[in-house]
């Protein structure tokens, strides 16, 4: 998008906020319409949606915050459920202690899960960086450690003393609709949210994220700049697998309270899905994650409703294909970085 | 050189990922050819001898998933168990990490000369009559797997040492619906589901609807399939937590998470909310999931571990009944719950448990 062609620069602005503009108006539309008809279905749809978005978004952006900086992140999968498997069995071992109260022994928790997503995004990074790695090979490489090291190391039976409850935000709770739906979440749910708006601001509006950019669009320019390569992969690779991370701590210690052998189930790769079509921006994939978690409580709701006239596994079919039309170019072009994917050598 | 040892550090790394999980994972990666050979080795080490004819040998095949999934695998291998501990047979078990593995584990039990060979789950189906063809001597439990062969004209298909274990499960789904039924107060109840390519869960399901309508027609039923394939639908418990969860948003106070790891998903969910109920699935999960509990009133049982050692019983005194063996099912005990469980309820649950083996009581559920 910062390539501007022979199309007018106004006529850019038009098509995208055009396209973009009815979606969303549509969207909201269709809302209001369906929480005039049954509000308590509609609220019950839309927490939903926004909470089956939550894994997506954070795994979208550990993979935007790689690709920016120039590494593909498949590993995001194994990063998750690493991250998933060691808070839940922190959360187990220290609640057995029984020496802190359960917020605390949450906190560490999470905070043992985000560390585990980081340290697997610094090995991504020695791989890709370091050692120049094909990086689709390094990523698998994590999808496999975590599969096998969960797998092996799971013990059937561990139970916690408890899991993240929501946290209301008093009065705001009471505006209708929006109220049940944004401000009685879990505290992850609330970081993804504000995630969202920081991981944006970084990468567009500071002088990190102009670097992270560069390096990942043209890094041999960037370093003629004096900006290190290496070292802004390394941290942005780093930092984006921690949200990772935490969104395989968002499966363990909020959503299900319990780990059980590859219960990502996807969602590492989905959230690859989401990250194309958000076009590798955070507000973007946002969008596009809270369009796939919509479709899955659609689904749900449907099969809820009964008297199916199309089948329910069409419904759960209609992201992936929007992904498609994204990627065949219908909805504005979705372009990686320039750089992603090489290893960077300085001559 | 550094980055040359570093290369041989990450080739490692990778093995030591494929070893790990050859040895416990659940397996969806490109990695699976691995398993079968590692399990290769597994049985036949360190074993008495099978081919002996004095020595009864008992090999089991779980479905995709571990032996310790805290269901069906487990059930099956407790049947099996038992009949290690009366009827002094050798057990051995193989997981499958892949359904196209299905065979080949099947058939190294098989070609290490076992008696008895147990498959678990709907899904092994076609492997088990395709080895049961092959090894006429051996005879085959397969738990889940309904023999069609049994009702066609065509006896050239007919098997002597196949039997499927199969449970109506409409009938015990009917007995957790009926107790849903009268345990809501909301009036609207909630089924969180595997697959519906699966035809037990849809028989649970279906029986369940029927069970509440029985006890309290105007009540308002709401279920969902989980929307993956196979080998998604019964290990995805977020799906079935959130899913768990938009039913409740929408009033449901009793509900049903009938679906492996997925419906355990939906019991914890449920369990985090004051005054509802849950109601587990395949066997009694309060000994499964403790984390339900505070919500699990009862779970709608199929009783595998006796079925399983019956017919290995049955198999071992050569009175094997091959086609069809119906096993029994049941309401799990309602433990801490049941002091909210009125003697009103329990009544009306023995009357349609008499009325459903009597056959004055019907589901509406039929098979195909």
């Amino acid at each position: 998008m910062e390539s501007t062609t022979s199309v007018p620069v106004w006529k850019q602005v038009w098509e995208r906020l055009g396209v973009l503009g009815a979606v969303i108006i549509v969207v909201l539309a269709g809302i209001l319409v369906f929480y005039v008809r049954d509000p308590q279905v509609t609220t019950a749809v839309l927490s939903s949606t926004l909470r089956q978005s939550t894994p997506l978004i954070l795994g979208a952006l550990c993979g935007l915050i790689g690709e920016r900086a120039g590494i593909i992140n498949i590993g995001i999968e194994g990063q998750m459920l690493l991250a998933a498997f060691t808070g839940f069995l922190a959360n187990v071992y220290i609640g057995q202690l029984g020496i802190f109260p359960l917020g605390v022994t949450l906190f560490l928790a999470a905070f043992v899960g985000v560390l585990t997503g980081a340290l697997l995004g610094l090995l991504l990074a020695f791989m890709s960086v370091t050692l120049k790695m094909d990086q689709i090979i390094g990523g698998t490489v994590i999808n496999i450690l975590a599969i096998g090291l969960t797998g092996y190391f799971y013990i059937a039976g561990l139970t916690t003393q408890g899991k993240l409850q929501p946290i209301s935000l008093g009065p705001l709770v009471d505006i209708p609709l929006i109220g049940p739906v944004f401000f009685n979440n879990p505290p992850i749910t609330y970081i993804t949210l504000l995630l969202v708006v920081i991981v944006h601001y970084v990468l567009f509006y500071t002088r990190w994220g102009l670097r992270t950019r560069a390096v990942g669009e043209y890094p041999s320019a960037a370093d003629t700049v004096g900006i290190n390569v290496y070292f802004m992969r390394y941290a942005n690779t780093t930092i984006a697998g921690g949200i990772a991370g935490l969104a395989g701590v968002f499966l363990t210690l909020e959503a299900v309270g319990s780990f059980e052998r590859l219960m990502t189930n996807g969602r590492g790769f989905v959230a690859l899905a989401v990250m194309i079509f958000g076009k590798w921006t955070p507000f973007g994939a946002w969008g596009a994650a809270l369009l796939f978690g919509l479709a899955t409580a659609m689904q749900t709701q449907l099969q809820f409703t009964g008297n199916l006239a199309i089948p329910h596994q069409f419904i759960g079919m209609l992201p992936y294909l929007l992904t498609i039309v994204v990627l065949a170019g219908f909805v504005g072009r979705s372009r990686p970085p320039a750089a992603e994917g090489i290893p960077y050598e300085t001559e | 050189m550094l980055a040359k040892r570093s290369y041989w550090l990450i080739l490692l790394l990778l093995l030591l990922g494929l070893v790990l999980v050859a040895c416990g994972g659940n397996d969806a990666e490109p990695a699976a050819e691995e398993p079968a050979q590692e399990e290769a080795a597994a049985p036949a080490v360190g074993e008495a001898d099978c081919a002996s004819a004095d020595v009864l040998c008992v090999g089991l095949v779980t479905d995709v998933g571990e032996i310790d999934d805290k269901s069906f695998n487990q059930s099956a291998w407790e049947g099996a168990k038992r009949a290690e501990a009366e009827l002094g047979a050798q057990v051995d078990f193989i997981e499958t990490k892949d359904a196209k593995d299905y065979g080949a584990n099947i058939g190294l039990f098989a070609e290490n000369g076992y008696d008895i060979i147990v498959t678990v789950g709907f899904g092994m189906g076609e492997a088990t009559a395709i080895a049961a063809a092959e090894y006429p001597d051996i005879d085959f439990i397969g738990v889940d797997q309904f023999q069609a062969w049994m009702f066609d004209d065509d006896t050239s298909n007919d098997f002597t040492n196949l039997t499927g274990l199969i449970f109506p499960e409409d009938k015990s789904g009917f007995m957790a619906g009926a107790l849903a039924g009268m345990l809501t107060e909301s009036g609207t109840i909630a089924a969180v589901l595997g697959t519906d390519l699966v035809p037990p869960v849809v028989a649970f399901k279906e029986g369940y609807e029927a069970g509440a309508l029985y006890v309290k027609p105007d009540v308002n039923f709401i279920s969902t399939y989980h929307p993956g394939g196979l080998d998604v639908a019964f290990t995805d418990p977020e799906w079935g937590a959130s899913t768990a969860k938009q039913a409740i948003d929408q009033g449901a106070d009793v509900i049903f998470g009938a679906g492996g790891k997925t419906g355990n998903g939906a019991l914890i969910e449920v369990a985090g909310n004051e005054g509802l109920f849950c109601i587990g699935v395949d066997t009694d999960q309060w000994e499964t999931v403790p984390e339900a509990h505070p919500c699990l009133v009862s779970s709608a049982m199929k009783l595998i571990t006796p079925g399983v050692f019956d017919l290995v019983k049955a198999s071992a005194d050569g009175a094997f009944p091959a086609g069809n063996f119906l096993g029994e099912v049941g309401l799990a005990p309602f433990h801490d719950l049941d002091g909210q469980v009125s003697g009103e309820i329990k009544a009306k649950l023995e009357e349609i448990d008499a009325g459903l083996r009597d056959g004055s009581i019907e589901t509406g559920y039929s098979p195909g």
